[in-house]
């Protein structure tokens, strides 16, 4: 009875209808269709109305159309349907933000970071809301990480060189320009900067 | 299987749907009947008892439907029996009441009888549709899923069932030999029949989805389902189907015979005897060498024969005697102590019926010097024992120069279930390539080619390996696309942002998944 038994135990995922329409809204969104991709959003949320996606989906849309309120509630729902989801954190993140709640956008932004610090997107709003804010340790700190994961990325690299001259950790700037350089010795942002450090250290030697 | 050329001339097809309270899912069964492009029908609708449905079946007017109205509940296989006697079609098809066919279900498998094979049925692939009742009693369909394509395969149909009764056609004339269904039978009965009918045609697999079966994630009311929980009324029909014998002759299958020896017919000779009527599933006769003294099996086993025997007769006489008696191609020797587990005597038969080399034999997996026990072909038996009667039977056989072998692992039926379920569980711990991989190797051996194709792009996308894997998609769907394998290509092309293909792909899919080619919205 052991291939009855297999054959038996065979099941499908029955949330396939579900991902169809998922990954449908997905695509009218990236092309701009965003009637249709809010209709594929909707009819996904009510085939799994336990996942967190069409919720991400609708409030990412609501975000192009600038309808703040109707992102923040979508992403909100997202959050509670899904803790894990740092999509979810930062897409709730940037609705706060553009509402002006630089607070909590900051703390939502972090708590997508620590579910994944490779979000780009969350790191690069901490970093908007950091400098609203004036508060740069926490936004190094992942910077830090997320180029332990992604070395030759040579943007990130450059915020947080500037970071660290903006929080007087000249010869990691220094340190950090450097390698941009040797990554990509054209980077003209890269060279300007690196003078200004080199400056800034040599007058710092003569004090 | 031989290809024929003929033209097809539109014979008639008798398509059998038998309803019981199913009310709400009678109309689109039906309809999905009704509008096949295959005119030449008679539609015979048996209501089983339960609610009237007499309005449903006449709300469609067509004179091509038979309606009978039956209030008392016999049963599926009397539904079934009563429109057979009074069916006219060259061919016979079946639809569950809240399943459907695609329009093209019934032109495809009549093409198929009519102008590529000689087998006497087919069948096509099914979408197992999981969906959700909704408070309403509508369905909201979850995933339609092409679990099994699997290429006709005997022995496994005689394990167990590998084409359901919705995707079948097979001819009429043919239940002549295979008989009606068994209306004993509460449970499997598609299988039942399905394992008679390969006693006598091959099936030919059309690899095309040509209709879909319901599955409700939770609160099943399949009738087939809820037979399936009583596990002890399950165990009833399953033992009384893999038991049952059409009558001879039998132009696929060859019979086995298997002789029986014990020195006392006690309790533990009856305990192996019941566990051969559990375990065996390749049809049958057990031959009982008895003498008056011996005592009696005690069971009331079916297919067994009692071969009287000298109660002074040696074990070899006895099998001289049972031998005389056997119906079957193959025989085989089985002690009374000899543990008797899945396979016992598959496995050695399996790998017999696959050598084509003269004077072969097989023994079990457990015969041992003193329980010694083999499968024979019975001519060659009959031979070493005429040239070597007074011989004990194992010398007899060994100086008439048959080889007396064991299985090895390549000659053990099933191997690609065991294959599949090894590429299955290597997907499952991570380890896509090696999946893949083994999906290939069965598709290079064994057949069931477009079902592991689509399982070796699945894997290869999960491995990252997106090149190879849409190469082998894009082929699959140019070929016979399902809901997963559209998924899997959009999802390609997602990835490299090909968002426009991405598109196409996945309205295909939602289009299957809504129906639209039910209604005639596509």
């Amino acid at each position: 009875m052991e291939i009855v038994k297999n054959i038996n135990d065979e099941k499908g995922y029955p949330m396939q209808h579900y991902e169809v329409l998922q990954d449908l809204g997905d695509c009218f969104a990236c092309v701009g269709n965003f009637v249709s991709a809010q209709d594929c959003y909707e009819q996904a949320a009510s085939l799994g109305p336990d996942e967190a996606g069409p919720y991400i989906g609708l409030g990412v849309i609501a975000l192009q159309k600038d309808l703040l309120d109707d992102a923040e509630s979508a992403f909100k729902i997202a959050v509670r349907l899904d803790k894990n989801s740092s999509k979810a954190y930062a897409g709730l993140a940037m609705a706060l933000q553009r509402k002006g709640s630089h607070s909590q956008s900051f703390d939502m932004y972090l708590k997508s970071l620590e579910l994944d610090s490779d979000n780009l997107a969350s790191l690069l709003g901490l970093f908007q809301t950091s400098c609203y804010m004036g508060s740069f340790s926490k936004v190094i700190f992942y910077l830090e990480t997320y180029l332990n994961m992604h070395p030759a990325d040579t943007s990130v690299m450059f915020t947080l060189a500037a970071l660290y001259m903006k929080d007087n950790r000249l010869r990691d700037a220094k340190q950090t320009l450097q390698n941009i350089l040797a990554l990509d010795g054209s980077n003209a942002d890269a060279v300007k900067l690196l003078e200004e450090v080199e400056h800034q250290l040599a007058a710092a030697c003569q004090v | 299987m031989a290809q024929k050329n003929g033209t097809t001339n539109e014979p008639k097809v008798s398509v059998l749907l038998s309803t019981y309270n199913r009310r709400r899912y009678l109309p689109i069964s039906l309809s999905s009947i009704v509008r096949q492009d295959y005119r030449n029908l008679e539609i015979f609708v048996i209501r089983d008892g339960g609610e009237e449905v007499g309005d449903i079946v006449g709300s469609f007017n067509d004179s091509r439907i038979v309606f009978i109205d039956r209030k008392d509940n016999r049963g599926l296989p009397h539904s079934l029996n009563e429109a057979i006697g009074r069916a006219t079609g060259k061919y016979i098809c079946y639809l569950g009441d809240d399943d459907l066919y695609y329009p093209h279900h019934v032109s495809t498998l009549v093409d198929a009888l009519e102008n590529k094979t000689d087998c006497q049925a087919a069948y096509s692939d099914l979408y197992k549709t999981y969906c959700r009742i909704l408070p309403d009693g509508s369905r909201q369909v979850l995933g339609k899923f092409v679990e099994i394509s699997r290429d006709f395969d005997r022995f496994f149909i005689l394990y167990f069932n590998h084409v359901l009764h919705v995707s079948l056609m097979h001819t009429r004339d043919i239940l002549e030999k295979t008989g009606l269904y068994n209306e004993k039978v509460t449970a499997l009965i598609d299988w039942d029949m399905t394992r008679r009918l390969v006693f006598f045609t091959d099936f030919y697999h059309v690899a095309d989805v040509t209709g879909e079966f319901y599955a409700p994630v939770s609160d099943n009311d399949r009738i087939s389902f809820l037979k399936r929980k009583d596990s002890a009324g399950f165990a009833t029909n399953f033992l009384s189907i893999r038991t049952t014998r059409p009558a001879k002759p039998w132009s696929k299958l060859k019979d086995l015979s298997i002789i029986f020896m014990a020195d006392r017919l006690d309790r533990l000779a009856g305990k192996t005897v019941s566990s051969i009527w559990q375990q065996t599933f390749y049809p049958y006769k057990l031959y009982i060498p008895v003498s008056a003294a011996a005592g009696n099996v005690g069971t009331d086993m079916p297919n067994l024969v009692c071969v009287p025997v000298d109660a002074l007769a040696t074990q070899d006489q006895q099998i001289d005697a049972a031998l005389r008696d056997c119906e079957g191609e193959f025989v085989a020797i089985a002690p009374a102590d000899l543990p008797v587990n899945d396979m016992w005597v598959e496995e050695p038969l399996y790998a017999l019926i696959n050598n084509k080399e003269k004077n072969q034999a097989y023994q079990m997996e457990s015969s041992s010097d003193q329980l010694w026990s083999a499968v024979f072909r019975k001519e060659e038996l009959l031979e070493a024992r005429k040239l070597f009667p007074n011989e004990p039977v194992r010398q007899s056989v060994l100086k008439s120069g048959i080889t007396i072998q064991r299985v090895a692992p390549e000659e053990i039926p099933f191997q690609f279930d065991s294959l599949l379920k090894q590429g299955k569980q290597a997907g499952r711990n991570g380890n896509w390539y090696e999946a893949a991989e083994i999906f290939e190797y069965i598709a290079e051996h064994y057949q069931n080619e477009l079902w592991m194709k689509s399982l070796v792009a699945g894997a290869l996308h999960k491995a990252g390996d997106d090149d190879r894997a849409a190469e082998l998609v894009k082929k699959v769907n140019a070929s016979r696309p399902t809901v997963d394998t559209l998924l899997l290509e959009a999802r390609i092309h997602k990835k490299s942002r090909d968002f426009s293909r991405a598109i196409e792909l996945l309205e295909s899919a939602r289009s299957v998944l809504k129906g639209d080619y039910l209604y005639g919205n596509s």
